[in-house]
């Protein structure tokens, strides 16, 4: 008995020491792999993360920190009324890029999904955009949208309708670069939700039909419902994105006119790299770290209901 | 292709379905057109005389189409050396994020580090913080290491990716345990099983992560537009952008649609290899 139970404990012990050591040789191993990834995290994103903050209380420039000021790029990005302008236009941006842009991935999936044969080429097209270095683009699009000669304002002429200033006119300039930004973006969308519209099982479309659900009751009753985690991660990803726009007003408003199109990421850059206020910009920073995380917040709010219902 | 949509096949077949199959084809051709345009456009813009494009009215074919302009345009922009920078930069970066993240992958989903879920709550966050949000400490830090005017100040940002590590993180949590226990009992090192069962078995995986971040980084602007100011260094579009001098717009247009299609190649690629990768979301 007392013989057993030596043996026993031996072996329990024996089997502890050489867990614990191949740990040991494991998690060395383990983080000499994560170390390279570790390391860039720290440096690209951790670390200027939690720099921002620090930053945003400083005078600091590209030859680095110059003293602590307090609350005062804060007080300066706050008494500054394109401050309110950018946020605003954002708001804007956002209502507007749902309204004219997020209904469209959905109506293309749904469709390029029913068309058999001709569906991968559909595919491809809608996709093509994302493709295209948006830099490059939008040098294509400022000639669309040119006021004289522009292929824009020829092909409306056809219809009688005056020429326009497509994006000198402060309300146009929005709508005109959303647009853009939805002929961009749309294609990832609309591959991601075929991808879900696959996903399905096609026996539910089939038990449907049998029991006599029209086309479209078949897309509301099943293909939405099925669909709705993604429609919502969707929906997120498009405000954060839009939320970050910088290219297509850099490129082709400045902006303007009357800053209509100024957004917050144009007052980062423009802080920063032209007026070398590094503060100053990283308060800006720090504003749309809250912004978005109180939206991200908000959305878990939100959806918590739902989320919990399964 | 696919037996069925929404619709069944013999539902597809009847009126109301050609009806709605003809509806369908005309809103899909009419959206194509809308999004194949702007690439149609320059590339006809191309072809026109330096005259000719900047008349009013709408004539998208030229009378007499110069295809001397696209040799033009790869001349004067200096086009190989700018495609050369392109693929250095575009290619390291892709090598940079594949390497750093397969590793960190295999960590992940193998190894078992302590503090995994703290490891991939950071890499999370990461992925909800947009890097403009902290853009100027990261240029500060690139500036302090001398890596302006140098190719390192886009490979090293480039080789961050949380999206990555996780994809690869759940691909590599497929691959059956048994090929590994086999392994061991052969005495095959995790070095070894890496390289020899990890990464063959997640080729295409690889492939098509690759492939996307390879168009993204190709096209990329405001980082590339920041780190590198000396022109020789430049990418294609940030140097068709920061381009002053006075080309005229058929040029311009040429260029433009010369930088188009590297990355459409890439993309025929992708639609082949993306089902085979099982990339969903």
């Amino acid at each position: 008995m007392t013989a057993t139970m030596t043996v026993h404990t031996a072996a329990t012990s024996v089997k502890k020491t050489a867990r614990r050591r191949i740990n040991w040789q494991k998690q060395g191993l383990a983080y000499l792999f994560l170390l390279p990834a570790l390391a860039i995290f720290t440096l690209v994103t951790w670390y200027p993360i939690l720099n921002t903050i620090v930053y945003s209380f400083q005078k600091v420039n590209i030859s680095g920190f110059q003293g602590w000021v307090g609350f005062s790029n804060y007080v300066r990005m706050f008494g500054n009324p394109l401050f309110y302008t950018a946020w605003q236009n954002i708001l804007t941006y956002i209502i507007l890029s749902l309204l004219m842009g997020f209904m469209v991935p959905l109506v293309l999936a749904l469709m390029i999904n029913e068309m058999r044969g001709q569906s991968s080429l559909f595919q491809l097209i809608v996709y093509l955009p994302t493709l295209i270095p948006i830099a490059v683009a939008l040098i294509v699009w400022r000639q669309i949208y040119a006021p004289s000669g522009g292929i824009l304002n020829s092909l409306i002429g056809f219809l009688n309708i005056e020429p326009q200033l497509w994006l000198q006119n402060p309300a146009l300039a929005k709508p005109s670069l959303i647009v853009i930004m939805t002929w961009v973006g749309a294609g990832g969308a609309t591959l991601l939700y075929l991808y879900a519209l696959r996903e399905i099982p096609t026996d539910l479309f089939e038990a449907a039909e049998l029991d006599g659900f029209s086309v479209l009751q078949r897309i509301w009753y099943i293909a939405l419902p099925l669909m709705r985690t993604r429609i919502q991660i969707m929906l997120v990803i498009q405000v954060i994105s839009v939320a970050q726009v910088f290219t297509e007003p850099f490129i082709l408003t400045k902006g303007g006119p009357v800053n209509s199109t100024m957004s917050p990421v144009m007052q980062i850059y423009d802080a920063a790299f032209t007026r070398y206020d590094f503060g100053l910009a990283s308060a800006w920073g720090v504003s749309m770290l809250v912004a978005l995380s109180l939206f991200s917040i908000l959305y878990v709010i939100l959806t918590r209901e739902d989320l919990s219902k399964g | 292709m696919v037996s069925r949509g929404i619709m069944s096949n013999t539902e597809w077949r009847s009126l109301t379905g050609r009806l709605l199959h003809v509806f369908y084809l005309v809103v899909l051709v009419l959206v194509s057109v809308v999004v194949i345009f702007p690439f149609l456009f320059s590339f006809t813009a191309g072809l026109h005389n330096s005259i000719d494009i900047v008349k009013p009215g709408f004539h998208l074919w030229p009378e007499k189409p110069l295809w001397g302009n696209y040799w033009d345009a790869w001349q004067r922009f200096g086009m190989s050396k700018l495609f050369t920078n392109t693929f250095i930069v575009a290619g390291g970066g892709v090598l940079a994020r594949l390497a750093v993240s397969a590793l960190a992958a295999y960590s992940l989903s193998r190894l078992k580090p302590i503090g995994k879920n703290v490891i991939r709550a950071l890499l999370l966050i990461t992925m909800a913080v947009p890097w403009v949000a902290y853009l100027v400490p990261r240029y500060a830090i690139m500036a302090d290491m001398g890596l302006l005017n140098n190719f390192f100040g886009l490979w090293i940002p480039y080789a961050a990716d949380s999206f990555m590590i996780l994809v690869l993180t759940n691909s590599f949590d497929q691959i059956p345990k048994d090929l590994y226990e086999a392994a061991q009992l052969d005495g095959a090192s995790d070095i070894r099983m890496f390289f020899s069962i990890t990464l063959p078995l997640s080729y295409s995986v690889l492939l098509v992560l690759g492939l996307f971040a390879f168009i993204g980084f190709w096209g990329d602007f405001l980082w590339p537009f920041l780190v590198l100011r000396d022109s020789s260094l430049q990418t294609i579009s940030v140097r068709l952008y920061t381009e002053t001098r006075g080309f005229s717009l058929n040029l311009f247009l040429a260029a433009s649609f010369i930088a188009m299609v590297p990355p459409a190649i890439a993309a025929f690629f992708l639609q082949r290899q993306a089902p085979k990768g099982g990339l969903t979301f």
